[in-house]
């Protein structure tokens, strides 16, 4: 007599329709909490150059397949999570330092994890050192100067930064690679940095795009009788 | 003083809530840990075996030492600062 007639159905659908709201209104007072996403994002780039730790690794048979599998299973995972929060199955307020252009698309780590997985499977580790140092370090480096001293410092210092990392990788090799590949090297990262696309991250261009370029100079001259590939930087364990 | 009390209990339930902050230790913890095993290393098959091998080692090491701190440093402060406004 005093409450409406109310179906278990409605019911339901109200009780759920308030479960969503509180849901909601929680997400957003979690996230009014000022984190600063902006170095949270800056030490999950440079924590990525500890990746260098799987060339440690020892060449036995096992190992060897652990270290096959495992990136691919952790990139898989990856690939399940983006596809959850892009179907919207997961609130994209739960994923901290996500930016807004990343809500519709999926998120730059998934293009790190993707380009870290194709340099340990598919190059050498001479090219696939600088490659991830580069993504590690030089992409904040470029992102902080930019913001400080705008564009026209940021390139620069990230074309030195890069070069660096290519000459540290590189230095036993004879000095005429040397030169052709830091500079080769360097310039692939900056402009894969530089060059925005909104379909492919800058997190996977800085990798791929120098990796992708020094492999086919590799081959290229490699079908010529040359071997360019200076000793291994990095040895494993067991040797 | 209880108003006050409820604010600072809903604020620690809600940092606990914050995965990320439990990120924290790790992406400052795992870098350090992997620099020093390099640098290690380096010591055990290079340093102390006087072969320039292995110097390969003390370089990736001490970049990612290095990068990293310089990284971590203003990454703890942002997470002290939000401590003191919480």
């Amino acid at each position: 007599m005093f409450f409406p007639e109310m179906t278990t159905k409605t019911a339901l659908k109200i009780t759920k329709q308030k479960m969503t709201e509180y849901h909601l209104e929680f997400l957003e007072r979690m996230n009014a909490i000022e984190v600063d996403a902006h170095w949270f994002r800056r030490a999950f780039h440079t924590f990525a150059a500890s990746f260098l730790f799987y060339y440690l690794l020892p060449d036995e048979t096992w190992v060897t397949n652990v270290k096959i599998i495992l990136p691919i299973l952790i990139v898989a995972g990856m690939f399940v999570i983006e596809y959850h929060r892009l179907r919207g199955d997961v609130e994209h307020k739960r994923f901290f330092g996500l930016r807004s252009y990343e809500k519709k698309r999926p998120a730059s780590y998934l293009y790190f994890g993707v380009a870290v997985m194709l340099l340990f499977l598919f190059f050498p580790q001479q090219i696939a050192i600088p490659c991830i140092l580069c993504a590690s370090f030089t992409d904040p480096i470029i992102g902080e100067t930019r913001y400080f001293f705008g564009k026209k410092y940021a390139y620069p210092l990230g074309f030195v930064i890069s070069y660096l990392f290519f000459l540290v990788t590189w230095y036993r090799a004879d000095g005429w690679v040397l030169i052709i590949v830091t500079t080769l090297g360097a310039s692939g990262a900056v402009i894969g940095e530089a060059r925005k696309c909104t379909y492919v991250d800058d997190d996977f261009m800085i990798q791929i795009l120098p990796a992708v370029l020094l492999l086919i100079l590799c081959q290229g001259l490699l079908l010529m009788q040359i071997d360019i590939l200076p000793p291994p930087l990095i040895h494993p364990l067991s040797q | 003083m209880e108003k006050r009390n409820i604010k600072i209990k809903e604020n620690i339930r809600k940092l606990l809530l914050r995965l990320e902050l439990w990120f924290a230790p790790l992406l400052i913890i795992v870098p350090l840990a992997i620099s020093l095993f390099f640098v290690q290393d380096w010591y055990i098959r290079g340093f102390s075996t006087s072969s320039s091998e292995f110097n390969g080692e003390l370089l990736i090491g001490l970049l990612i030492l290095f990068g990293n701190v310089l990284v971590d440093i203003p990454f703890l402060r942002s997470i002290r600062l939000l401590r003191k406004k919480e």
